[in-house]
């Protein structure tokens, strides 16, 4: 009921019953959904993401105080006499209870400090800030090229099924799904830096440039705003083959979903309303049939992009990419419990927060789950 | 009444669709005429081909798997299955307009009434020259054509998705989408066969009254004999994708003469008291090996030799009255 009276128009009504009983009855008015706007919508999916996070900073938390070993004395070394690693363990209050130690911990991680690494000997923060972007650059351009193609593919083959073009895409969709993306990476790799070579082989820009001022730790945006346009070119030029055979895959698949789904749509009377009236064909294509078509397909979209980012690591290998999907795997296979967490810590919060953008844009292309409060 | 100048005329109208199976010949030579102004009925069974007709008068037949395999239809003089592409538009946006059978699918659900109703307003009018029409302009107008049917609180309507209405108001949607500018002829295909009997009579009676100050022909394709009688000028009679008869509703009501028609009126129950007759013998034929000569009479109680091998084509009897039967003639 409260959960209820947060989301709709609550009534209170008086029931009097035989014998002058009076009942004070909550009801729930159905007519007036219209109230649940927008905004609300956001804010409560807002509340629900913190609660995920929280909860997934619990579990990774109690991860890492599960696994064997005494993270003092990893940190120390074996040579360590017994008291040093009493003293460090005071220090990082390893001695108090485990809701106290969570309550450090989560502080330390509020501050954005997130330990040391073992491995790097560096402050896991500062690695993340050098990694991280790196492969977000990339995620997001391999992001923006499955939108591109896979839409436009999606949607001519959905229109014209059964023609020569929905048939062709099929076949290259399943031969993009089945090819592992650092097949795809080797393969462009020979094709367009080994044998027609005019884009180069490795790393984020060439060794002869300097690197734009670090604003955002994109490459491109960064050499953008300092206005050197020749660097982001060759970024771009870097960044072109790993983040094309990322998405490869996705472009295939994305395809597939808005295919069916506007096969599925075309067919609805709402369509035929829509032709009947008169509304133009690009209208009716490129709005009404597209838009409703466009939920399952963004659903999708946002758990591939939360996806590469953790599974980018052999494309980052074959491309000498300096990004976290390859520190991640470093810092996994060499036990780096502070760094596994941060990772851990990261890709969880990925999802979580790109979750949140899905539902905020599908419930904007489907106002049925405004309207019919799921999920509130 | 009106005059007797035919809007629209179609002529031995012939659809197949093309299934696995084979050809499902679905119309088997239609002829209907829509005089100006005048309000006509098709009454048939489910799946006789009524919304076949129509579809195909507004070429949206899903084609394939539907095929024209014969047949004019002459509206105004030109043959719309002769239209090309980009001439069709013009005739949807300010001649013929539709209301499809269920008004809960015909909306669409992620955009407001108030934008689709705009949108093909705006179309509309620029389809008769009028090009720049302020936003203001075109949601007053979506208003009054709400009010017009009947709803109340338009303004709110408008900002509302199809969810939040009931299905009365969604078809008072259609209507006053169907009717935004004043078209020639309205084909209403079961307008209100989904929704719940007090609201139907208040629908009918508003489209009825809409239909009748705007001077729009219409077409209105239903399986109740009721509506029929209150609602048109004549009749016309589907069976198996023939028209098999038609008369002005009253002599049709009064002195039925195909087979068909006469066991359609039997079946409806009368307030009398003799309950419920027993309907007509049989089911619609299979589409795929519909029967040779007559599509009725397997079924027909008048069966004779030619009726198994020769059509039937409409016979006039009298002068408003037609009929497809050997009963009447050779």
């Amino acid at each position: 009921m409260n959960r209820r009276s947060r989301v709709g128009k609550v009534r209170k009504i008086k029931v009097t019953v035989e014998g002058g009983w009076v009942f004070h009855t909550l009801t729930f008015s159905l007519y007036n959904i219209q109230e649940y706007s927008m905004l609300k919508y956001i804010g409560l999916r807002l509340i629900h993401s913190l609660f995920v996070l929280f909860g997934l900073s619990l579990l990774i938390f109690f991860i890492a105080r599960v696994m064997p070993g005494d993270p003092a004395r990893v940190a120390l070394g074996p040579l360590a006499t017994e008291e040093q690693v009493q003293k460090l363990r005071e220090e990082i209050h390893l001695d108090k209870p485990f809701p106290v130690q969570y309550y450090y911990w989560l502080r330390s991680l509020l501050k954005g400090d997130l330990g040391r690494s073992l491995y790097t000997k560096r402050p896991i923060v500062k690695d993340l800030n050098e990694y991280l972007p790196a492969t977000l650059e990339l995620v997001l351009c391999s992001f923006i090229i499955s939108l591109v193609f896979g839409q436009v593919t999606g949607v001519l083959a959905g229109y014209f099924r059964n023609s020569w073009f929905d048939g062709l895409s099929r076949l290259v969709s399943y031969i993009g799904v089945a090819t592992p993306s650092f097949v795809m990476a080797i393969f462009l790799l020979l094709v367009f830096s080994h044998i027609l070579g005019f884009i180069p082989a490795v790393g984020r820009i060439s060794i002869i440039l300097r690197p734009p001022p670090r604003v955002t730790g994109f490459i491109i945006l960064d050499s953008l705003i300092a206005g050197q346009f020749k660097v982001a070119l060759n970024g771009l030029k870097h960044i072109i083959l790993p983040a094309l055979s990322l998405a490869v895959a996705h472009i295939a698949q994305e395809g597939r979903v808005t295919r069916s789904s506007i096969v599925d749509n075309i067919q609805k009377d709402y369509v035929a309303t829509h032709v009947v009236h008169g509304v133009p064909t690009r209208s009716v294509i490129f709005k009404y049939l597209l838009k409703p078509s466009l939920i399952p397909t963004v659903s999708i979209m946002g758990l591939d992009f939360a996806f590469i980012i953790a599974n980018a690591f052999l494309v980052e290998l074959v491309f000498m990419w300096p990004g976290f999907a390859r520190y991640a795997v470093t810092v996994m296979l060499n036990k780096d419990l502070n760094a596994i967490v941060a990772v851990v810590l990261i890709v969880g919060a990925t999802f979580a927060i790109v979750n949140l953008i899905v539902d905020i844009v599908v419930s904007f292309l489907d106002p049925r789950i405004r309207l019919q409060r799921r999920g509130g | 009444m009106h005059t007797k100048s035919p809007l629209l005329e179609i002529k031995d109208l012939s659809v197949s669709f093309k299934v696995f199976e084979g050809d499902l010949k679905v119309l088997n030579g239609v002829n209907l005429t829509i005089n100006e102004g005048e309000k006509v009925g098709l009454v048939g069974e489910t799946g006789c081909g009524k919304t076949t007709t129509i579809k195909s008068v507004l070429r949206v037949l899903p084609s394939p798997p539907a095929r024209i395999t014969g047949g004019e239809i002459f509206y105004r003089g030109r043959d719309i299955l002769k239209l090309k592409k980009r001439e069709i538009p013009s005739i949807r946006r300010g001649e013929i307009s539709a209301i499809f059978q269920d008004p809960l699918t015909s909306l669409n659900p992620v955009f407001t009434i108030g934008y689709q109703l705009q949108e093909i307003i705006k179309h509309s009018l620029r389809q008769q020259g009028i090009e720049e029409v302020s936003k203001k302009e075109l949601k007053s107008r979506a208003a009054s054509l709400l009010k017009e049917t009947g709803m109340p609180d338009p303004e709110r309507i408008l900002k509302s998705y199809p969810i939040q209405l009931s299905g009365g108001m969604r078809q008072r949607v259609c209507i006053s989408e169907a009717l935004r500018v004043t078209v020639k002829l309205l084909l209403a295909d079961e307008p209100t066969t989904n929704l719940d009997v007090t609201i139907q009579d208040q629908i009918l009676r508003r489209l009825d009254e809409l239909v009748e100050k705007r001077g729009t022909s219409i077409l209105f394709i239903t399986h109740s004999l009721g509506v029929v009688r209150h609602l048109t000028h004549r009749v016309y009679i589907m069976y198996a994708g023939n028209i098999v008869e038609t008369a002005h509703t009253k002599e049709l009501f009064s002195n039925p003469l195909h087979p068909y028609t006469r066991g359609l009126l039997k079946t409806v129950p009368k307030l009398t008291g003799e309950g419920v007759s027993e309907g007509i013998q049989g089911r619609i034929p299979n589409y795929l090996n519909p029967p040779e000569g007559c599509r009725f009479h397997p079924r027909c109680g008048d069966k004779m030799e030619i009726c198994i091998n020769k059509k039937p084509p409409l016979f006039n009897q009298g002068e408003n009255q037609m009929v497809a039967c050997f009963l009447y003639g050779r």
